[in-house]
């Protein structure tokens, strides 16, 4: 008896799906088996592991070349269904942006929602402008079309298939509305996205088989990997995908528009990638599961690049619902689909089963060491950390005329209340104290405003004076995590530095 | 349990018109949401099924406007079930299922005075129902 092989090539594979004989496994699967039987059973039964993904990725678009007019013209601004597309080519090539969004109804409708809308088979309307040349003198457009009046109709999506992505809380007094959906106040949700164990890159995490000409599922069709996405970032498990497909033939189920309130609109990508099992390393790695996968629980409340981390967090954990910070529950829920991702693996490996869908070996592979760097910024902007100085304060238990002196004597028109351990209670201002003279009232509880609005140190100082117009006041203490005070910003700092 | 949508006019801000009742009748009322200021609001109130007949009639000879409340409506063709609702729901009304799919209870659901999933779906497929045509099961009988 000859040795057992101890790896396969992707022309068997391709072999054995000619054949219809090919053992192909989801990924769901093959981690049951492997947990059941080894790895070495696996590796000798599977050929093929499929993957699957469906989130928001905001990085897509498509190409559509819409055939010349009579007489021609050369766009310059286009729009469809009122979405303004760009136009980076020759005169009759636009590309549809997933996140432009609609000049009629922003943030409900965008360019994700147009190619929904084109690969549904229904009608877009198009509007073009141009300045006329000789040769495309023509400087208006308008028409309807579908899809099958489209030479070219291609998605091209620069950037998808996060490896793993971040879990995103808001320890702020107030909701925000993100690209991670909406957050609401002090860690009451938690938001996260990636489909963690079904994750193409991540059942493949060295890119052993995953490259520039890998054929996937793209978007309910077949597509191509065409490169690395931007932002790959492998070193730290951040790696993408680069993508491509044509989709007159993709499916309405698989990319779908969407609308995140106050943030914008994206397109949901069903992405799919066959992983050959071509050895028993392999069938290793496409066991991992999601307490394996580990991510940062990033506070978006701090609008700068570098967010704190709060923790680190499995995939299983954010799977489950609910996950502890700082020793407080806080449930938890997914952006991308979980039961959309288990259906790309599975139509995936449905297709390979029909003999419908054959394997490549890339002619590149992904890179393992690119960096994802920061932008280079020649302009330094100021934080309120820049401009804070020090709060004068005093005591729930003072009475209003310290106070009054108080403010005379440092001429200041805030007063911050603070507790013994110098953490914010309330804050009095001039006002509120002359008022307090001409009414005859003697307690500072009886005056002070105890929901007070606030600022962080890291902050740009921006969104701090944002947010004192927004609420008509003229200034903001600022706090550290624990309501701790560190010092206050007023409308005055505003001004002299913004000049406003 | 059932629950009544009850909505206040300005007028009728300033009376105790909800302890009167829960008095009168001696009725345990559980006060779900209430959004009300001196302009007038609605309150989300749950009373047991065998009171809902004396209650609605007694809210109503006050001038109150009572509704049993259709919820929230969910778009199944457009739900993908990300999941994005899930967590934000503060009454656990939104679930996963063991098959990754996204399940409302609208038992549970406290609809229009809440609507926090609304605004988070990225699929627009959350609707609240506004409930000024709904009237109660009882009331309609007697009205035909």
């Amino acid at each position: 008896m000859s040795k057992p092989t101890k790896t396969r090539s992707v022309e068997e594979i391709n072999e054995k799906i000619r054949k219809g004989d090919v053992q192909v496994l989801t990924a769901d699967e093959m981690k049951k088996l492997v947990e059941s039987s080894g790895v070495e059973v696996a590796f000798k039964e599977v050929d093929v592991v499929t993957t699957g993904t469906f989130g928001a990725m905001c990085s897509s678009g498509a190409v559509v070349n819409l055939g010349h007019s009579d007489p021609p013209i050369k766009i310059e601004h286009a729009w469809m269904n009122d979405v303004e597309v760009c136009h980076p080519g020759a005169a009759v090539d636009l590309f549809i942006g997933a996140t432009n969004m609609s000049e009629k109804q922003p943030f409900e409708y965008g360019g994700g929602h147009v190619i929904q809308d084109l690969v549904s088979g229904k009608e877009v309307e198009l509007r073009a402008t141009a300045y006329g040349t000789d040769c495309y003198p023509r400087t208006q457009l308008k028409t309807t079309l579908t899809k099958d009046d489209l030479n070219q109709f291609y998605l091209l999506n620069f950037r998808n298939c996060y490896q793993r992505y971040n879990c995103a809380v808001n320890t702020s007094d107030e909701t925000i509305y993100t690209y991670m959906s909406k957050l609401l106040p002090r860690l009451r949700n938690a938001t996260f996205s990636g489909a963690g164990e079904l994750n193409p890159l991540m059942n493949d995490p060295d890119y052993e088989t995953i490259g520039m000409g890998t054929r996937i599922f793209l978007g309910g069709g077949q597509g191509y990997v065409i490169g690395e996405g931007t932002q790959h970032s492998p070193k730290n498990l951040n790696g993408t995908l680069m993508v491509k497909g044509n989709a007159k033939k993709m499916s309405p189920e698989f990319l779908q528009g969407a609308a995140f309130t106050r943030y914008g609109t994206s397109l949901y990508v069903g992405l799919g990638v066959p992983i050959p099992i071509l050895n028993e390393g392999l069938a290793k790695k496409t066991a991992i599961r999601d307490s394996e996968i580990i991510t940062d629980v990033v506070d978006y409340s701090v609008p700068r690049r570098d967010r704190p981390k709060l923790r680190q967090v499995s995939y299983k954990e954010l799977k489950s619902g609910s996950i502890t910070i700082n020793d407080k529950k806080v449930r938890v829920s997914s952006l991308s689909s979980i039961k959309m991702a288990k259906k790309v693996s599975q139509t995936l490996k449905s297709w390979i089963e029909e003999g419908t869908f054959f394997l490549t070996s890339p002619v590149e592979r992904l890179p393992l060491d690119s960096v994802f760097k920061p932008m280079r910024q020649t302009e330094e902007i100021p934080f309120v950390m820049s401009v804070m100085h020090p709060a004068v304060t005093c005591t729930e238990n003072e009475e209003i005329r310290a106070i009054a002196e108080r403010i005379v004597t440092k001429s200041v028109n805030h007063i911050v209340v603070v507790d013994d351990a110098g953490k914010l209670k309330g804050i009095v201002t001039s006002w509120d104290v002359t008022r307090a003279m001409a009414e005859g009232k003697k307690a500072l509880a009886d005056i002070e405003t105890r929901n007070v609005v606030t600022a962080q140190p890291e902050e740009p100082l921006e969104i701090a004076s944002k947010r004192m117009a927004q609420h008509s006041i003229s200034a903001l203490p600022v706090v550290d995590i624990e309501k701790k005070v560190l010092g206050i910003v007023t409308s005055e700092d505003v001004s002299k530095l913004l000049g406003r | 349990m059932v629950r009544l949508l009850l909505r206040f006019t300005e007028e009728q801000v300033p009376q105790p018109i909800a302890s009167q009742i829960i008095i009168e009748y001696k009725i345990p009322m559980a006060i779900l949401s209430a959004h009300i200021n001196s302009k007038g609001g609605e309150i989300l109130a749950e009373i047991p099924d065998e009171a809902q007949e004396k209650i609605i009639k007694a809210f109503r000879k006050r001038g109150v406007t009572v509704t049993v409340p259709k919820l929230i409506e969910v778009d199944a063709e457009k739900c993908f079930s990300c999941g994005s609702c899930v967590a934000l729901c503060p009454v656990e009304a939104i679930s996963i299922d063991k098959d990754s799919t996204v399940q409302f209870d609208k038992e549970k659901c406290v609809g229009s005075t809440c609507s926090v999933c609304v605004d988070a779906c990225p699929a627009r497929a959350i609707k609240s129902v506004k409930q000024n045509t709904e009237q109660p099961a009882s009331n309609r009988k007697k009205q035909s």
